[in-house]
């Protein structure tokens, strides 16, 4: 998920990784691709040259993989790239190696990912190394561990 | 007591090298040895009877800081340790002071001001109980001001600036500890005995300096050798001078406060102290001094004088408008006002007529001439002499001219300090009150004035040649495009005072000013209209747009944008809460000149937008009103036409909104014009405009349409957008245009695709799609029959029902529910319903409760299918707030307890969610922010209820449902409110506390829990009973006093509570408990806000009356602590007095009355003694 030069507009599924929208009808928390990078909208404002000009969009966006700011401005007529994101709840089946064995909703299982090397990631690993039959007893604090880290993986997979 | 301190010398060193340190550059000494030299400073002033050692320091010691520091520690023990000294040391103290100074010439300023400042603390608190006689001071001050020695008076000049500025109780008093009651009766006792004292004293002084300055040349080698004498410059002179016109200033405000009548409340205070514009109401007392004409012409001549001196010029200037705003007692009869307002208004004349207005005089002269206006009633302004009255009123007009021209160079150069703009707005708006009185005064005679003002108003605003926009003093205009944000606020709200003057003034010269407006609105509209023509052609050949200039375009619709401007506040108002209608002015116009007019050539040219007015025959014996609407029109035509050409780009969005803004303020008094509110009604807008006529038909039918081109081709503009769906909504908020709105084809195909979200709706921002879904529903409750409006709820609301309901019951929605289409299809329809909340009116909330109820339910189940959505999560809970906020006044039991469910399961399904969740990414915090508010909003919403409730037993819904029994009752607004702050307050951390909206929120919250259900405190989980406790004992100590009277405001209840229950072992009675220990602290033991004492009052007396014994124990703790036996023996007494009409404590409101009276006077005796420890 750190790759930087990952490229997100080939999508796996066959679904379109980004769609088109007006900038007026984007939104505030909504996300939007800055600078080639999917961002989460933290701030968008509007301004005008002139007062008979024409509106245009500021947007300052969050990398939802790397956190870093990124701003961008363009007339309000003109078209943006918006991410498409996809959320999956896994269930933390194995760890081998430091990549985690997932199962979705639907029984299937993954085993691409990695644990990442954070705070949660070491969490998920001290949770796990207390015992599997304990796990699943706990499935449903470590999943909503997990969730936030599925999110991020999820939308790593499908631009 | 006064005896000489032992080791004096040793204190002295201590102190002088403390000084040192603290004056010292930062990086010579340690922050240590710093806070350490603060420490030292700081017990020595809290040092018992420190009088002797300040007397010696004062007379030997040469750091200037060990003096200031010497004379604050004078001033705080003298009111700390007042009730045990002697009266004649404090006389003796208060000598010594004052010959300190005196003797002292060269003293630094800020150690002199700060022993003078300790001299009017000893005045003041004396003054209380008569032990300094007041009339004393004055009679030296007095002496010191004739001694004719410019030093001495300088010194005289501070003293009594000192003495002012401690006994007008402002913001500049020094906090001495005491209460307000105390500032309060000095005040009172001030203006009785020393105001017109100080006054005379000034007055004398001043006279003195203008005699002097008048024998300037005989003065001179006097004035030399005082120079050379003292080698001080001129200017200290003038400095001194200019300080006794402040301080006259300072006095003839403090005037105003003092003889306002009655005791005056905090805010009150406050209030006077944030505005300059106060008025001058002496008592009678004043008559012979202010009456006498001399006081005023030495105003005037003073002025003359120092004219050229900018800030001695506004002080002076100043000191006029307080003259020109005096009434009140003052004024023995009507002549006597009329003669003093006739000397006022020569005066003013004359000084205006022999110069040359400076630019720093314009706000002062403004000032002047407004509070006149304003002040004097309009029969002392009318009976004036004729001729005096109407050169004041030439002279005003000029002046209003003069001061708009400079206002808009002003705004041409960009310029910080905009005064002529600031003037020119105080101008305008005497304007506005004069011609509001109107019948007052001779008929007509402002017709002239105003076209004056009027035209030279639309001249600034006017490109050349008309106009002078943008033009500097040299002729050469400048056009720079500058960036703008939104932040910066249209012309329309920006010059709304401005505008509302000129408007008004034109409808007092409607005969000059409508006629014009339209022949120069027309003319635009058509020049406009050839610009643009002469653009497509010069496309055609090019087809670059960018080499398009700008220029032409921009001044044309910067015309256009103010002439609509003008012609919308002229036409009509924009009333708040009242029925808007059309200005009599306009109204009476209208008629007067309805027998000229041609209905039928007027209803052509209204009928015609696309042709220019002037083609069409018999233009001339048009009504000028609809005239003027239809100049606008053929903007807003010229505009659609452009769209149409695919020229949308070379137009003004802002052109847009004005022609939007002024439709809608047009349409709500003058479309179906209601002809009973009216005592006379113009023949040619009834036959326009009146309901059931063919032209409101027609206009509805062209606004509508404007409104669907509009909403397509302007979807990137969202201000555009949201100007456009506000005039849809006003269009059908009102039952009787709704009517006819709904029989438009266009507004059932606006619904349909609507409904279907299919483009270039869909493209709107979310903001503008709730206002037409609100404007959609609230069409629905027009008038149809009953197939056509089943007809009409199918097309508009059913759609959503069914696309909602068919998508989340799709066996696979978990699966799909990710997928973008369906993400968007659910946001879509949130908003939606947040916009069908919106439409809420107390007639149509019995169907919209029911059919958004069903979504409720589904919302709910939204909730967990979008867990792991925060954006998704955020609109459900909004939609929420939106239904609670718009609909629980009006709903019954059984309706309010079914959304009270609601309610609740979604706070179940929230708090589920949110357990144990960890989110890793930047934003959780603020979506998490975003969460809390809007649950805090929503619980806030449902504890309304308790005080704003419209429902009557389910009136509204009375034909829908037989009663269910009350008695059925599961769910309460406690409940919901109760269980919501349990998932509130263990996710609320200090961190998140730290946004002041979220902080202020939660507060306001539990203190409404606290007061309307006190009852339920004692029953909540043990962990959340404990977290509520120390978020009221967070909120009182460490927040801000807004916060810190919120939760004092929460502890009477539950103390109340506790004694209701009478359980002694209750967790809430032990919290009670520590409460009083944690009250009693702060009002004896802490130096707290005084605005606090009552809100803090009132608690501890709940407190007390709950657990006496603990109380008493308190008191036996706090005095078995004092060594001094006269400080106990006063703090004995003076809870003694505390308790006295109190005993023993009851919860009675009398009891409790008496007891915050007996508090202020305990807080005022020994709170400043016992601050000492």
């Amino acid at each position: 998920m750190a790759d930087p030069d990952l490229d997100f507009t080939t999508g796996e599924s066959g679904a379109s990784a980004t769609y088109p929208m007006q900038c007026s009808a984007l939104r505030k928390n909504g996300y939007v691709v800055l600078k080639g990078r999917p961002c989460k909208i933290v701030e968008m404002s509007t301004s005008k040259t002139g007062k008979h000009g024409h509106a245009k969009v500021n947007l300052v966006g969050i990398d939802i993989f790397t956190n870093k700011k990124y701003e961008d401005m363009c007339p309000s007529t003109h078209n943006m790239d918006v991410p498409a994101i996809k959320r999956t709840d896994y269930q933390l089946v194995n760890i081998a190696e430091s990549y985690m064995s997932l199962m979705s909703d639907n029984g299937d299982i993954r085993e691409d990912l990695r644990v990442p090397e954070s705070d949660i990631g070491k969490e998920i690993e001290s949770k796990f190394e207390g015992g599997e039959e304990f796990m699943l007893e706990e499935s449903e604090l470590d999943l909503k561990t997990i969730q936030s880290l599925s999110f991020l993986f999820q939308i790593n997979q499908n631009l | 007591m006064m005896m000489a301190a032992v080791g004096a010398p040793e204190v002295i060193t201590q102190l002088e090298s403390a000084a040192k340190v603290l004056m010292a550059p930062p990086s010579m000494v340690s922050t240590e040895q710093r806070q350490h030299a603060e420490h030292v400073f700081l017990s020595f002033r809290k040092s018992k009877s420190p009088f002797a050692i300040c007397k010696h320091i004062l007379e030997t010691s040469k750091v200037d800081y060990v003096l200031f520091q010497a004379a604050t520690a004078v001033m705080e023990a003298v009111v700390r340790e007042w009730i045990l000294l002697e009266k004649t040391s404090i006389e003796s103290l208060r000598a010594f002071l004052l010959t300190y100074v005196l003797q002292r010439p060269n003293l630094q300023k800020y150690v002199r001001e700060q022993i003078l400042l300790a001299v009017a603390v000893i005045v003041k608190r004396g003054s209380l109980d008569k032990s300094i006689n007041c009339k004393g001071i004055f009679h030296e001050v007095g002496q010191l001001i004739s001694s004719g020695n410019p030093t001495v008076q300088t010194l005289a000049c501070s003293i009594l600036t000192a003495l002012l500025s401690e006994f007008s109780s402002s913001s500049k008093t020094s906090s001495i500890g005491l209460s307000m009651e105390f500032h309060g009766n000095c005040k009172r006792l001030f203006q009785e005995d020393g105001l017109r004292q100080t006054f005379m004293l000034t007055m004398e002084v001043l006279q003195e300096f203008s005699r002097r300055e008048n024998l300037n040349a005989q003065m001179s080698c006097v004035f030399q050798r005082y120079l050379a004498l003292a080698n001080q410059p001129l200017l200290s002179l003038y400095s001194s001078f200019s300080s006794y016109i402040l301080l006259l200033l300072l006095l003839l405000l403090l005037l105003w406060a003092l003889t306002g009548g009655g005791p005056l409340g905090r805010h009150y205070i406050a209030m006077f102290e944030a505005t300059q514009n106060v008025t001058l109401k002496p008592t009678e007392s004043w008559r012979e001094a202010l009456l006498d004409t001399r006081v005023m012409d030495l105003f005037f001549s003073i002025h003359r004088k120092i004219r050229e001196d900018s800030d001695m010029a506004q002080d002076s200037l100043q000191c006029l408008a307080q003259l020109a705003s005096m009434h009140g007692p003052v004024f023995p009869d009507e002549s006597a006002q009329v003669s003093y307002l006739a000397h006022l208004v020569e005066g003013l004349l004359s000084m205006i007529n022999g110069i040359e207005i400076e630019d720093s005089e314009a706000v002062g002269i403004s000032n002047i001439i407004s509070n006149l206006i304003t002040m004097f009633p309009r029969s002392v302004l009318t009976a004036l002499p004729s001729e005096l009255f109407t050169s004041f009123i030439n002279c005003l007009t000029l002046l209003t001219c003069s001061f708009g021209r400079s206002a808009a160079l002003e705004e041409v150069l960009d310029k910080d300090d905009m005064v002529y703009m600031e003037a020119y707005d105080k101008l305008l708006e005497s304007w506005l009150t004069l011609v509001q009185d109107e019948e007052h005064f001779p008929r007509g005679c402002f017709v002239q004035p105003a076209i004056q003002v009027f035209n030279s108003y639309i001249q600034c605003h006017l490109a050349a040649p008309d106009g002078t926009r943008n033009l500097s003093v040299n002729g050469i205009s400048s056009h720079e495009a500058e960036e703008i944000n939104e932040l910066q606020e249209d012309d329309r709200e920006l010059f709304s005072d401005q505008l509302s003057s000129i408007g008004m003034l034109g409808r007092v010269a409607a005969d000059h000013c409508i006629p014009l407006l339209t022949s120069l609105l027309e003319d635009r509209v058509n020049r406009l209209h050839g610009q643009l023509q002469r653009t497509q052609q010069h496309l055609m050949a090019s087809t670059d747009l960018g080499s398009v200039d700008r220029k032409v375009l921009d001044d044309l619709y910067e015309d256009i944008h103010w002439l609509i401007l003008v012609s919308g506040y002229l036409l009509a108002d924009d009333p708040q809460g009242e029925t808007p209608m059309i200005p009599s002015e306009v109204m009476e116009f209208s008629i007067k000149h309805s027998t000229e007019v041609d209905i039928n050539t007027t209803l052509q040219i209204l009928g015609s937008p696309g042709e220019k007015a002037s083609s069409i025959p018999g233009c001339n014996r048009t009504d000028s009103v609809i005239r003027l609407l239809s100049a606008v029109l053929r903007t807003s035509e010229v505009e659609s036409r452009a769209t149409r050409a695919s020229l949308t780009e070379l137009l003004s969005p802002q052109m847009g909104k004005d022609i939007m803004w002024f439709l809608r303020r047009w349409a709500k008094s003058y479309l179906l014009v209601d002809e009973k509110l009216y005592e006379q009604i113009s023949i040619p807008l009834s036959t326009a405009f009146g309901a059931d006529t063919e032209g409101a038909q027609w206009i509805v039918g062209y606004l509508l349409e404007k409104v669907i081109n509009n909403l397509s081709v302007w979807s990137s503009e969202a201000e555009l957008a949201n100007d456009t769906v506000e005039l849809l909504v006003t269009l059908v908020e009102k039952r009787e245009r709704a009517n006819i709105v709904v029989q438009c084809e266009g507004w059932w195909s606006l619904a349909k695709q609507f409904a279907s979200r299919s483009p270039p709706l869909h493209l709107l921002s979310s903001s503008v799609q709730r206002s037409l879904m609100k404007a959609l529903v609230l069409g629905g409750f027009a008038n149809m029959d009953s197939d056509t409006k089943q007809q009409y709820w199918a097309e508009v609301l059913h759609p959503l029902q069914q696309r909602f309901l068919s998508l989340i019951n799709q066996e696979n929605f978990a699966q799909i529910s990710q997928e973008e289409a369906v993400k968007q299809e659910i946001v879509a329809t949130l908003e939606a319903l947040c916009g069908i909340a919106e439409a809420t009116q107390i007639d149509n909330v019995a169907s919209l409760f029911s059919f958004l109820m069903d979504f409720l339910s589904s919302c709910i189940g939204l909730m967990e299918v979008y867990s792991n959505t925060p954006e998704t999560i955020n609109l459900i809970i909004e939609v929420f707030v939106e239904v609670a906020h718009k609909q629980i006044c009006y709903l019954g039991e059984t309706k309010s307890m079914k959304l009270y469910e609601a309610c609740l399961t979604l706070l179940q399904v929230y708090s589920k969610n949110n357990q144990s969740r960890k989110r890793s990414d930047a934003t959780a915090e603020e979506d998490q922010y975003q969460d809390l508010l809007l649950i805090m909003e929503l619980l806030t919403n449902l504890l309304s209820k308790e005080f704003i409730d419209f429902s009557d037993n389910d009136e509204v819904f009375r034909n829908q449902e037989q009663g269910t029994p009350a008695s059925s009752r599961t769910v309460s607004a406690a409940d919901v409110v109760l269980y919501g702050v349990n998932i509130v307050l263990p996710l609320m951390s200090q961190d998140l506390l730290k946004f002041p909206s979220l902080c202020n929120q939660y507060y306001k919250l539990i203190t409404f829990i606290c007061e309307i259900f006190p009852e339920k405190i004692p029953q909540l989980p043990e962990d959340l009973f404990k977290s509520l406790m120390f978020s009221l004992e967070l909120g009182m100590t460490s927040m801000s006093s807004e916060v810190s009277q919120l939760c004092l405001e929460a502890l009477s209840p539950l103390a109340e509570q506790c004694a209701k229950s009478q359980e002694k072992d209750s967790p809430l009675f032990i919290a009670t408990r520590h409460f009083l220990k944690l009250v009693f602290d702060m009002l004896v033991l802490q130096k707290h806000n005084t605005e606090m004492t009552v809100a803090a009052g009132e608690a501890l007396y709940t407190l007390v009356c709950l657990h006496q014994a603990e109380y008493s124990e308190l008191v036996e703790t706090l005095l078995s602590s004092q060594r001094d036996a006269v400080i106990y023996q006063r703090l004995a007494d003076a809870f003694n007095k505390l308790t006295a009409s109190s005993t023993p404590p009851t919860m009675d409101r009398k009891q409790k009355v008496a007891f915050l009276k007996s508090l202020e006077e305990f807080v005022a005796n020994v709170g400043g003694l016992l601050c000492v420890k």
